[in-house]
């Protein structure tokens, strides 16, 4: 085995906070971007439940977090992530700024796959008697699938690349690795490796994510 | 029974008002199969929508069987839409699902066991003749087929109204024929109210008992299908129908008269249900002292009653073509002359 300057056990856990980080902001973020992206569908101005307020604020809202670069908006929001998880550094303390980082990415993402959405279906479901809940649920969700499938994997390479900044408040992780021990102490190799953990990293989540929109959207 | 009373539709865009519909009133009663016609932009659509809601009135009442749609709360009016199947030029099928499960949706809506929906979803498919489709994906299907799913999913729910915008007009003539076809079975087999929006003449023609022509947001025309098509007053009327039921002098029969000088008249005769069968044109050239001749004629189908337009040439003295023309006059045949 090539001598990568650091123990095998240390890049091993390195890819374990990297996979945590990104996993667990990611399924809390889907969840918020979820019900923030229905919410902008519905009540945009052309949406069936049109609310100028509440989409200005919400739409706002996801600018404004979505204008912030992520080194910036981790340091800027560490008394929030004090209150929420009791603590400034660590793994976990880096999840409180990817949940926020991610969810109003992910939220223009879907928001663009749910507009994709055939509007004459909505006005069928509407005919059916569907109530409001039931449109999206039986309706707007299920025809957006392929596309939010799609967004979902986007999103996470984004993470990814957002997690390598998460060193920053001591969270660890591939990118924390690589820039520590690779660039810090010019060690090529290690930073070779962590560069090909990470494009492994993305083609698989991609090819992953290709898999099942192709396989929703294969008929 | 729909009943739209004096239905006024304004929509504001950018800035400027346009009146979709302008003081509509019509009444379809259960049992009819309401054809509304017109080209796009008439208001047809606005017109359709309005009766499941989709669309409010400006001003105006949209009465489903004696009660104002727009007055019910969201939840009453959820129920009333249950109660209305509506088919589009689109189909709108969820792509995502298979035939199955398209048609199913408005009985999981409806909180129907698994149970039920299999028996009746198999007994929709029969009827609509799709049971070997049952697991193929919309992306799957024909357009004619799309469309049978279409009303397969509309029917789910028993309706007593089915609403169809457009329903055939992205399909082509043969596929269309069979929809009005099934159509037709729906409205005979299952008693169910339809109303039907489209730009095509032939469907009015193929399957409507009553018509309404729309023209700018205003219904210019409207009556039984056999009364509207045998004698049109309005001009977009004579047009749509004339494209179905021709009723002009060809080309070169026009040629061949304009050199004719002898003295003639030429008369266009309208003959309706029953009063074809009379042997009026043997009468004429049996006892009036004129030549006659056939100039066009073409006799139609309608409602299972038979609508003939005859183009006659009428070549004699005045006095004689007189006779003839009182004489047609009294037997209640609708004629007009015709002047090249």
């Amino acid at each position: 085995m090539i001598d990568l300057g650091v123990p095998y056990s240390q890049i091993l856990l390195a890819a374990e906070q990297t996979l945590y980080m990104v996993f667990i902001s990611l399924a809390i973020g889907t969840f918020i971007a979820i019900v923030l992206s229905v919410i902008l569908v519905l009540t945009n101005p052309s949406g069936i439940l049109k609310n100028t307020v509440v989409y200005n604020l919400v739409n706002t809202g996801v600018n404004i977090i979505r204008s912030v670069p992520f080194i910036i908006l981790m340091v800027f929001i560490l008394p929030l992530t004090k209150m929420i998880v009791g603590t400034r550094v660590g793994t976990t303390a880096a999840l409180v700024p990817l949940v926020i980082f991610i969810a109003p990415y992910l939220t223009r993402l879907f928001e663009n796959s749910i507009l994709e959405v055939n509007k004459g279906i909505i006005e069928a479901a509407q005919a059916m008697g569907a109530s409001h809940f039931e449109i999206v649920w039986y309706f707007i969700l299920p025809e957006a699938r392929g596309s939010l499938i799609l967004s979902v994997t986007t999103g996470t390479i984004g993470l990814i690349g957002a997690t390598a900044m998460a060193g920053a408040i001591g969270a660890g992780g591939v990118g924390d690795l690589a820039l520590t021990y690779g660039y810090e102490r010019l060690n090529f190799p290690l930073m070779l490796f962590t560069v090909i953990v990470l494009i492994v990293f993305v083609q698989v989540i991609q090819s992953v994510g290709n898999y099942f929109s192709a396989k929703v959207r294969g008929h | 029974m729909i009943k739209f009373i004096d239905i006024s539709k304004t929509f504001m865009v950018k800035k400027q008002e346009i009146n979709a519909l302008r003081h509509v009133s019509l009444d379809i009663h259960d049992g009819d199969i309401f054809g509304v016609i017109g080209f796009s932009g008439a208001g047809k659509s606005t017109l359709l929508r309005m009766v499941n809601a989709l669309e409010t009135p400006t001003e105006g009442i949209v009465e489903i069987n004696g009660s104002d749609i727009n007055k019910l709360s969201f939840n009453e009016l959820r129920k009333v839409r249950k109660d209305i199947g509506m088919i589009f030029q689109q189909f709108n099928l969820l792509e995502s699902k298979t035939v199955y499960d398209n048609i199913a949706i408005p009985l999981v809506l409806k909180r129907m066991s698994k149970a039920d929906i299999e028996k009746r979803v198999s007994r929709l498919l029969e009827f609509v003749e799709l049971s070997d489709k049952k697991n193929a994906y919309p992306a799957q299907l024909s357009g004619g087929q799309k469309q049978r799913v279409g009303i397969a999913r509309a029917l789910s729910t028993d309706p007593s109204i089915l609403l169809c915008d457009e329903a055939t007009s992205a399909l082509d003539p043969e596929t269309t024929d069979s929809i009005l076809r099934l159509l037709e079975k729906i409205n005979r087999e299952l008693n169910i109210t339809i109303l039907i929006v489209t730009h095509e003449i032939n469907v009015i023609q193929r399957i409507c008992n009553q018509v309404a022509v729309m023209e700018q947001g205003n219904v210019v025309e409207s009556g039984s299908v056999l009364s509207v098509f045998s004698k049109p007053e309005q001009g977009i009327t004579k047009r749509f129908i004339s494209t179905v039921m021709p009723d002009k002098i060809p080309d070169s029969v026009m040629e061949k008269l304009k050199q004719d000088i002898r003295h003639y008249k030429i008369i266009k005769m309208r003959f309706l249900g029953d009063n074809v069968d009379e042997n009026v044109l043997y009468f004429i050239n049996r006892h009036f002292a004129a030549e006659t001749n056939m100039l066009f004629a073409s006799v139609n189908e309608l409602q299972k009653a038979v609508v003939g337009i005859f183009i006659l040439q009428i070549i004699g003295d005045d006095t004689e073509i007189d006779k003839i023309t009182t004489y047609i006059s009294e037997h209640n045949i609708q004629w007009q002359e015709v002047k090249l």
